[in-house]
């Protein structure tokens, strides 16, 4: 940029500085602003299974296409309920392990005897599809030991997530990595 | 009796000893049993989250990539490694990365940490910040190619038309349009609408629900005869770029040599961003300019004041976006017996909460909408007002040279010149 009118040139050049520090001290200010120290934890999605409402949307909200969220079994809280409310149909014909029976649409929460009368329950995590039709029943009518959560090696943690977007009762929250389950059975009491 | 008694104390003491574990619990309506089998219950296990690279890694390379474009264009000025570069940037930042964190998104991050004061890791800070700094200094190297939504973009520009100068200044309204509602929703709590709108980012996972995939598939078909549709027209971080690049240090240099003015890198150029050398304009033509100029900085404050009411009367609409504000439409359009079929009202039922109290809240929200929406007006206002400004300025380049705004640095614009 130097030609013959070069004190012209030197006065825009100044104002040109002044203007890209400005704007560099602005960018610089919002950083250190917004910014916590670099050790700061990401924060990952989890559901708050206090809040849920068992509405389904998991299933179908979320970015991936098998959800990234699951139903896991808080064993600890679990009745050992023997008409499980999660596993048998409120109109099973039987008691027993026939297709017809399960509320699970795809055979995903599987039982294993223990002594009679009763079983353990435990999710497949490769076939459950989180629509939470379990969880509602376990949570309505049995101690609500299933429950939903974000599966973190699932989840692809995107900047908002899907589901929160769409989730009727806000219980998508985010929370720091080293924590990244609210496992409804170490829950304080609502 | 004491048999009795020592036996209620004993299952009493059993119960308490079943429940103690589960006091955290709001109820618990069936106490565990006894296993008489020796039965424990396996410890589930819950997979921690896995970040592949850490944060520092993250923004090493984004600088790195970053540092890579400015040597690529100013150094090697080489179409073809620029694209291979982009190559580079669309498997690293797109596929692997999966395009999130991204700098487009992150405008919203920031402007939520600036409102509500909750801080932000670093790198997410560092994001927003880095491709912006390197406008400053040497245009928009980060649109290029380092960017993933551009290199896709690129790789799709197949036969660009022109597009015409009124239709381009009508379109360019909508990056600021995105801007600024994206900024308003993530502030109050309506989401990041900014990372919804983007077409390519279930690409990038290669996962995504069927709308997303046909966006981004109408995207790339458009960019095939409009360059960088997304880009140009879309991009709320382009804006920013376009601020900072305005007043950039370098820009990208035609020709090492002296131009002769061939125009053959204006037929090249698919952004239409290298402006024809100005011919000295006659003293009648100064004059009509420089009575625009004053009339225009007359009606500034109008397209300013114009531009804030605009705004004002959008923001009931815009604050349809915010869960609140559509939870109450949607009640007030529903019988009392279909309520329970959307989650949404039986969510706030629950809660105890009732249709007057939802209405109040939402026209609460629907205020600070309002109020966002206005600032936002008048801010689109004063970014309009200033293009229009600038459209009447006297000086002008003797040679072909690149906007500064506009040039996104593909460099196609190298290859063609014949004064290598």
């Amino acid at each position: 940029m130097k030609n013959n009118k070069g004190e012209k040139l030197t006065r825009r050049a100044a104002v040109a500085w002044l203007l890209r520090g400005g704007t560099a001290a602005v960018i610089a200010g919002i950083v250190a602003k917004v910014s916590a120290r670099p050790s700061g934890e990401r924060l990952v999605w989890q559901i708050d299974p206090r809040k849920c409402i068992q509405c389904g949307r998991c299933e179908t909200a979320c970015v991936l296409q098998h959800t990234a969220v699951r139903c896991v079994h808080g064993i600890e809280m679990c009745g050992y309920c023997k008409l499980c409310f999660g596993y048998f149909k409120p109109d099973a014909p039987r008691l027993d392990e026939a297709a017809e029976n399960q509320i699970c649409p795809t055979g995903a929460l599987v039982r294993k005897f223990i002594e009679p009368p009763y079983f353990e329950y435990m999710v497949d995590k490769e076939l459950c599809t989180g629509c939470g039709l379990c969880v509602k029943g376990c949570t309505n009518f049995g101690n609500g030991s299933l429950y939903l959560q974000v599966c973190h090696d699932l989840c692809v943690n995107c900047n908002t997530c899907r589901i929160s977007e769409v989730c009727p009762s806000g219980a998508f929250v985010q929370v720091p990595e080293s924590e990244a389950y609210l496992l409804k059975e170490k829950l304080p009491r609502t | 009796m004491s048999s009795i008694k020592s036996r209620v104390l004993r299952v009493g003491a059993w119960v308490l000893a079943a429940l103690a574990p589960l006091s955290a619990l709001a109820s618990s309506r069936f106490p565990q049993p006894q296993f008489d089998s020796g039965y424990v219950a396996e410890k589930v296990a819950y997979p921690m989250p896995s970040f592949a690279v850490t944060p520092v890694v993250d923004v090493l390379m984004l600088v790195a990539a970053l540092c890579m474009a400015v040597f690529l264009v100013r150094q090697v000025r080489s179409r073809r490694w620029i694209l291979f570069f982009g190559l580079v940037c669309l498997g690293w930042f797109g596929f692997i990365r999966q395009g999130c964190f991204c700098p487009i998104g992150t405008i919203q991050n920031v402007a939520l940490a600036l409102f509500s004061g909750v801080r932000l890791p670093l790198a997410i800070a560092l994001f927003f910040a880095a491709p912006l700094i390197f406008a400053l200094f040497f245009g928009r190297v980060f649109c290029s190619v380092v960017c993933p939504l551009g290199a896709l973009q690129e790789f799709f520009i197949v036969k660009p038309l022109r597009v015409p100068k009124a239709l381009d200044a009508v379109l360019r309204v909508i990056p600021l349009i995105v801007l600024t509602v994206g900024v308003v929703c993530a502030i109050n709590g309506a989401g990041f609408i900014i990372c919804r709108t983007d077409p390519f980012v279930g690409l990038f996972r290669q996962s995504a629900a069927l709308p997303m995939i046909l966006t981004g598939m109408g995207v790339l078909l458009v960019g095939t005869v409009v360059a960088r549709p997304y880009c140009r027209y879309f991009c709320p971080y382009g804006v920013l770029m376009e601020i900072c690049s305005r007043i950039s240090w370098k820009q990208v240099e035609l020709t090492p040599k002296e131009c002769i003015n061939c125009r053959l890198c204006v037929g090249m150029c698919p952004v239409d961003a290298i402006d024809a050398p100005r011919t000295s304009l006659s003293d009648r033509v100064r004059g009509r300019q420089f009575r625009q100029f004053l009339s225009l900085l007359v009606f500034f404050p109008l397209i300013i004041l114009g531009g804030a009411g605009v705004g004002y009367m959008a923001g009931a609409g815009v604050a349809e976006l915010h869960p609140g504000v559509s939870l109450v439409s949607k009640w007030q359009g529903v019988a009392e017996a279909d309520e329970d079929q959307f989650p949404e009202i039986e969510a706030f039922k629950r809660v105890g909460g009732t249709l007057a109290q939802a209405e109040a809240q939402a026209l609460e929200i629907i205020d600070r909408f309002q109020d966002g929406c206005m600032i936002s007006g008048a801010l689109i206002g004063l970014i309009l007002g200033l293009r229009l400004l600038v459209l009447s300025k006297l000086q002008g380049s003797q040679v072909h040279q690149a906007n500064r705004y506009r040039c996104i640095a593909c460099c196609r614009c190298f290859a063609v010149c014949p004064n290598k």
